[in-house]
């Protein structure tokens, strides 16, 4: 197994770290061979069953990174909001990036950089996809198990809603108006944001099927006003498409 | 009829609370009136009332010091007895170093339920009929389910949402619990329906009820069932949905529904669950969990790796359909008691009432059959395999493998029945019967996913779990004295080999068999020796067909309908049909030109299935499950629906 | 003439990508970088035009090891343009969980990333098969930081929870009482992992520390001071501070550099921490101190490890205190209207200082952000670090000094990801008016 890094803060890789529990059973079961954060033994040229690859395409080396990693890789699965949906760093995407590092430095070539963040599978195919600003614990450690004994993980496309529905949270957009991303968004999480007290801010994008219209209209109808709205949409998975659209609607 | 004062509601409390039994009672908890366990009147949320609007629900305070002056919080008795998320079996390694499976269900368990009204207790009823009443009981609702003491309210004020009163269900309290009471500002009617209700109601300090008292509950029960806050027309109302499948106001509710699920959670009667394999990193055990499921996730209607109802618009139709409508066919009662949770708890404040009445506006009817028999009678169904051992492999063709597998303790099975199979830790799938070979059932399997690749990696020895037989098989007396044409595609043939096994052997009964067989490639022929065996048998008749050639082959290619067109059936002949839908949709039209009618042909229908056992919802097919009403279904039983999208 | 070049083009064990080189020509050093080629991010270009409320769920992204830091850090700075006073309750929730993230990131720094430099192995995994209840004392550790910030904040990357004027949620008692033995294990487990740590072979270096951190209060400073203190240089209001550092672009970084004023590099961290505040630490660390003689001043960048695990018996000891004392506050945090001005804050982040600004317009929007976190602040040292170690490695077999000197770099705990969110800075300043 690989541990590869694009553009990222390193919360996704650092949740394989953060997988105290299970880390030294994970390390007799599977050979990781590259894992530049946590080891110092590298193989970045080798080849690998299982590439886990966090961070968003930011930058032209990372794409070319990439391309090369995916030919050696049998399995890649992408980790985090940045590797799946291009991420926090998203937010610049459509700025014009190029012409304010040339206005700034005055070697410009020295900072390579691109003017989207992109997610992985924009630039190669993904077996995988594990959601989440960080992703989860309990996801990952069920993608390698189910990986490893040849299941097909469990990793339910669903709203957050079914599972702040089965911790039996109590709903805080319709008790409190509170406005929760909840019914558009990824589930895995295990709804954690409304179990604070809070809505949920889509920090897994967008589930399949998200009527975000219906959700945005939801919020105009308790007095969101359109740059907030955008706001909303526009947040760590600002890159993925139905909230990028959304957040287009009502610019 | 008795008469308590208020202060009488602790000692009720502490009543309930007897012999180590939980009490669940109403409580103020984040916004909202939870049920949660308690332990005094204090807990109850005396002084505070719900106001409810689509989507919308508030907390506020009364003047007053009533603790049942709300009508209905998000959560129902349902989260009492089906867990949201609960472990069925655990896989483990056994002494004998065979593979076990142990059952987890928990030990019975006393509850005492407070405050529960009329529409919850119909909905209690409701999903009794689902988890315990069916053929099938599933032993951890039971266990939960069992001892429960039920002391309800009469609703004397209805919520803006509610409209018990148009399903029937209430506001009176009837029946299904053992105390009713009624509050008013400093005292509660109360009345005993059962004997357990009357042993507690007589250790309370309680005065008879006047003529005035009982006056009082009549004119505020009918002036709550005069001020529900919704209606609906229940007339037929299964039979009228059913006939609107095609109805524009589908398209336009999808367009505001957010296919969030949340309806589905608060509903107090659904009942879908979905199942996870676990497993942990060493894979000396395993685990499978089943959890609440909604028919608006996609999951839930996924067959060969696409969504049978893959768009919003057929997810709410199946909810609505299902909910009041199928949900008559297969269980005898509507699925909607008239709570209104959905509705409050809708996000987007979609209103069922609301797009009932806009769905209703012909008169139209659709047919709808009764109540299937089932299978099987009463039993308990823990959901947990039995260990199997496989006794021989064969390979059919390069993705195709039969199994004969050694059952412990098997039960009899029908040709067209099928078993679950599964394999610790990576998943389970229903497989049907392909024959009997001596002491061994033989399922005939195509590697298509995750399981279904790893059961055909099994070798002699290899242990696995099965479930089963499940379903209703080939309705092999009917068949008996008519000729018979069988027509199956690829895969298909394997739930019909038993079948032409059995009517080959017994020429009598089944003088006449027609096989029509279609594979992919004459490399994909399923049983291609066993068949040839069979076309010395007098009687038999056997055309086959490959979609596309090969250098070697000689016979017919093209689809197998073709092959139909090209012959004729004698009168009366009856058919049985597997294969793809598509398939099975133009054999029914050759068929039809034929002269066999719908009623004389039975197909099997697929759909995904969790449980098999009619507790999962996963295997609908509009008013049928498939795994216990099917799979194979007589054609003019599923005509109308058959082949149409996103049923 | 002889000239070698040290280099490692992709730092291991470090949060983040860079690359170092170290190169020595008869005897002196020519050049030496740390580059920080990781993709920039520009979070201070998305954060203007956001409300108030989006901020810490936006800077918590820029690092997944101390996103808490940065959660806390621009809190306090927009409480203070907002003018909000939070109450003493959620004041002891913040110190909780950012004890939290102390235990968390000292414990993967000391065990997972620097132990297996002294131990001579390639990882904490690797270090396993011969150390294995020294790793599982590690993960056992870290799980229990992970375990209180998840209590507090749902997970331990960034936590849901935190927010401007507190927490959308505070932990119940119950919660906290839950985990409470963890701690008091937690506070055994990392006096023996100190104790530990004294006894490793340290290689020689002394360096000439200005030692930077925040201070103003009576405690050892964690998640509040008013003030930053130089070390020979004197003490600014956490207002001024973007007045005595500057920072700077340089060629080989996608990071900027902060420098003292005058240029001098200065350090912040465990050993700057230490340095200014011994004398406030936990008595139970205190008293580890002294056991392990261990001085304010530590002048030795290997030997940082020790003060690590001195803090983490400190931040154990000080959440033990708190979940002792705890009541769950009426209320989880203060709100307040919105309105136009200026705010600082500034905390101290495992691996520094932590400094941030932010101007809001009127409705209560980001019009400009400044974030300097502690990475960029040591990088300059860091260089300077590694002139001072060049000589020392001359006499070294080339891989070993490699080796050296990486492990110089690792000592410091630099986090890659959080310094590339910079670069946006510069561009800023030209962009918004
Ligand atoms: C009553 C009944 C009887 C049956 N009898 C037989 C029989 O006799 N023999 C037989 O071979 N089959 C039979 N089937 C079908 C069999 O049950 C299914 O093929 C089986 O459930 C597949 O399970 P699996 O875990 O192998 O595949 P799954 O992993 O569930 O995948 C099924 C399909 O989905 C695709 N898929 C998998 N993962 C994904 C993904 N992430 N995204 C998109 N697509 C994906 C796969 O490619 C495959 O096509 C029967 C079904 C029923 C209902
Ligand atoms: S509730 Fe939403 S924002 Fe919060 S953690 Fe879950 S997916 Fe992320
Ligand atoms: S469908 Fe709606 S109103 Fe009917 S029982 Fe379910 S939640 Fe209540
Ligand atoms: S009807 Fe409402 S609650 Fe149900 S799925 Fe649609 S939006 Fe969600
Ligand atoms: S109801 Fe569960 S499979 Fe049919």
């Amino acid at each position: 197994m690989g541990v590869f890094k694009l553009a990222s803060c390193d919360g996704c890789q650092l949740t394989l770290l953060g997988c105290e529990d299970e880390l030294l059973a994970l390390a007799e079961r599977v050979e990781i061979a590259h894992f530049p954060e946590a080891s110092s033994r590298l193989d970045p040229h080798g080849t690998f069953d299982l590439v886990l690859v966090e961070g968003s395409v930011s930058a032209p080396f990372q794409r070319d990174e990439l391309l090369s990693i995916r030919a050696r890789a049998k399995k890649l699965v992408t980790i985090g909001a940045c590797a799946t949906s291009g991420g926090v760093q998203a937010l610049r995407n459509g700025r014009d990036v190029k012409g304010f590092i040339a206005s700034v430095y005055a070697t410009p070539e020295y900072i390579s950089t691109l003017d989207d963040s992109t997610p992985v599978s924009a630039h190669v195919p993904v077996d995988y996809e594990l959601r989440g600003c960080p992703i989860d614990k309990r996801q990952l450690i069920e993608v390698l198990t189910a990986l490893l004994v040849g299941r097909r993980p469990n990793i339910r496309d669903e709203s957050v809603c079914m599972e702040c529905k089965r911790q039996g949270n109590m709903c805080v957009l319709v008790t409190r108006d509170e406005p929760c991303l909840g019914p558009v968004t990824h589930a895995g999480c295990g709804a954690l944001c409304p179990s604070f007290d809070r809505g949920c801010y889509g920090c897994f994008g967008p589930k399949e099927q998200a009527k975000t219209s219906a959700l945005a209209a939801r919020f105009q109808r308790d007095g969101m006003v359109p740059v907030e709205l955008v706001r909303r949409f526009r947040g760590i998975t600002a890159g993925a498409e139905a909230f990028k659209k959304e957040g287009e609607r009502h610019e | 009829m008795r008469r308590i004062d208020r202060s009488q509601l602790e000692q009720l409390c502490h009543l309930a609370q007897r012999d180590g039994r939980t009490l669940i009672g109403p409580t103020v908890r984040d916004g909202a009136i939870a049920l949660a366990p308690i332990t005094t009147a204090a807990d109850l949320p005396v002084g505070w009332t719900d106001v409810q609007a689509p989507g919308r629900y508030r907390l506020s305070r009364t003047q007053g010091q009533r603790a049942f002056d709300f009508v209905v919080g998000p959560n129902s008795a349902k989260e009492q007895f089906f867990k949201p998320r609960e472990p069925l079996y655990r896989a483990e390694r056994r002494a004998d170093g065979r593979v076990g499976f142990v059952a987890i269900v928990p030990e019975p368990e006393k509850r005492a339920l407070l405050g529960v009204r009329a529409c919850d207790l119909a909905a209690i009823a409701v999903q009794d009929a689902v988890f315990v009443e069916g053929a099938m009981r599933d032993p951890r609702y039971a266990s939960r389910r069992a001892d429960t003491l039920v002391i309800a309210v009469h609703c004397t004020r209805a919520g803006s949402l509610c409209f018990c009163a148009s399903m029937g269900t209430g506001p009176k309290v009837n029946s299904g619990a053992d105390l009713a009471l009624a509050e008013r500002e400093h005292d509660l009617l109360i009345e005993a329906l059962t004997p357990a209700g009357e042993a507690l109601l007589a250790q309370l300090s309680s005065e008879e009820a006047s003529g005035e008292d009982l006056r009082w509950l009549d004119e505020s029960v009918e002036s709550a069932r005069a001020s529900m806050g919704r209606h609906v027309d229940t007339r037929a109302v299964h039979e009228r949905l059913f006939a609107q499948l095609e109805h524009p106001r589908w398209k336009e509710v999808a367009d505001r529904c957010l296919s969030c699920g949340n309806c589905t959670s608060v509903c107090p009667t659904c009942f879908c669950s979905t199942t996870e394999d676990r497993s942990d990193l060493d894979g000396s055990t395993a685990e499978r969990d089943r959890l609440w499921e909604s028919c608006f996730s996609r999951e839930h209607s996924e067959l060969h790796g696409h969504a049978v109802r893959g768009s919003t618009e057929q997810r709410y139709r199946q909810w609505l359909t299902h909910k009041l409508g199928a949900w008559v066919s297969q269980f005898g009662a509507s699925g909607c008691v008239g709570c209104g949770r959905c509705i409050a708890w809708c996000p987007a404040g979609i209103d069922l009432t609301e797009e009932l009445a806009a769905l209703s506006t012909s008169d139209a009817r659709a047919l709808m059959p009764v109540a299937a028999p089932c299978a099987e009678e009463g039993r308990d169904e823990a959901m947990v395999p039995s260990p199997a051992r496989v006794l021989s492999v064969t390979r059919e063709s390069s993705d195709v493998v039969t199994l004969a597998l050694a059952i412990d303790e098997p039960r009899p099975f029908a040709p067209g029945q099928f078993y679950q199979l599964s394999i610790p830790g990576i998943g389970e799938a229903p497989i049907s019967v392909s024959g009997r070979d001596g002491a061994g059932v033989e399922h005939t399997i195509r590697a298509v996913g995750s399981l279904t690749r790893a059961l055909c990696e099994l070798s002699p020895g290899s242990e696995l779990g099965v479930r089963g037989p499940y379903g209703r098989g080939w309705p092999m007396r009917e068949l008996a004295g008519a000729p018979v044409v069988v027509v199956a595609g690829g895969i298909g043939l394997a739930p019909l080999r038993e079948a032409l096994r059995q009517m080959l052997a017994d020429p009598q009964q089944y003088p006449d068999v027609r096989l029509f067989y279609g594979a992919r490639t004459p490399e994909d022929l399923l049983y291609a020796r066993e068949m040839l065996g069979w076309t010395d048998r007098r009687g038999f008749q056997l055309s086959i067909t490959v979609d596309r050639s090969s250098p070697t082959w000689r016979g017919n290619v093209g689809v197998v309908t073709r092959l139909l067109k090209r012959s004729t059936v004698p009168d009366a002949a009856r058919a049985i049909l597997c294969g793809p839908e598509v398939m099975m949709r133009f054999t029914i039209q050759a068929l039809a030109r034929l002269g066999v009618t719908h009623d004389r042909i039975w197909l099997t229908m697929e759909r995904h299935m969790k449980c098999a056992t009619g507790h999962c919802g996963r295997c609908q097919f509009g008013p049928y499950f498939v795994c216990k009403d099917g799979p194979v279904f007589r054609y003019d039983e599923v005509a109308s629906l058959f082949g149409r999208d996103g049923i | 003439m002889s000239e070698r070049t040290f280099s490692v083009d992709l730092m291991t064990r470090v949060e983040g990508e860079g690359r170092f080189s170290l190169t020595v020509r008869d005897g002196k050093v020519i050049d030496a970088s740390l580059a920080i080629f990781e993709a920039p991010r520009f979070f201070e270009a998305f954060l203007q035009g956001r409300s108030t409320h989006d901020v810490c769920d936006i800077v918590a992204r820029i690092c997944g090891i101390c996103p808490i830091a940065y959660q806390m850090s621009a809190a306090r700075a927009l409480e203070s343009a907002l003018g909000l006073r939070t109450t003493p309750e959620i004041e002891q929730v913040r110190r909780l969980i950012y004890c939290g993230e102390w235990i968390e990131s000292h414990a993967l720094h000391v065990f997972m990333l620097h132990a297996p430099d002294f131990l001579g192995y390639e990882s904490a995994i690797e270090m396993a098969r011969d150390h294995k209840p020294l790793v599982e004392r590690g993960l056992r550790l870290k799980k229990w930081g992970n375990r209180l910030i998840e209590v507090i904040g749902g997970r331990p990357s960034h936590p849901v929870s935190p927010r401007v004027g507190g927490f959308s949620r505070a932990p119940s008692k119950a919660a906290l009482l839950a985990i409470r033995d963890d701690l008091a294990r937690g506070v055994e487990e990392s006096i023996e992992t100190a104790r530990w740590a004294a006894t490793l072979p340290m290689p020689d270096l002394s360096c000439d520390y200005v030692f930077a951190a925040i201070t103003g209060t009576s405690d050892y400073p964690l998640e509040f001071g008013t003030h930053i203190a130089v070390s020979g240089r004197g003490e600014w209001p956490v207002e001024q501070w973007g007045d005595v550092m500057v920072e700077r672009h340089v060629r080989h970084s996608n990071a900027l550099q902060a420098t003292l004023a005058d240029g001098t590099p200065y350090l912040c961290g465990p050993q700057a921490r230490l340095h200014h505040h011994r004398d406030k630490l936990n008595p139970v660390a205190r008293q580890l101190a002294d056991e392990l003689s261990l001085p304010a001043t530590v002048d030795n960048p290997y030997r940082s490890i020790v003060v690590r695990a001195v803090e983490l018996t400190h931040a154990f000891a000080e959440a033990l205190a708190i979940v002792d004392r705890y009541e769950r506050p009426e209320q989880a945090y203060v709100e307040g209207a919105m309105r136009a001005g200026v705010g600082y804050g500034a905390t101290e982040a495992p691996r520094g200082l932590l400094w941030h600004r932010y101007e809001l317009s009127a409705d209560g929007t980001v019009a400009k952000a400044t974030i300097v976190p502690p990475t960029s602040q040591n990088q300059a040292r860091i260089e300077a670090d590694l002139v001072a170690l060049g000589p020392s490695l001359i006499a070294m077999e080339h891989k070993a000094a490699t080796v050296r000197a990486e492990q110089l770099i690792r000592s410091y705990d630099p986090c890659i990801s959080c310094a590339t969110h910079f670069l946006e800075l510069e561009i800023n300043r030209e962009d918004v008016p």
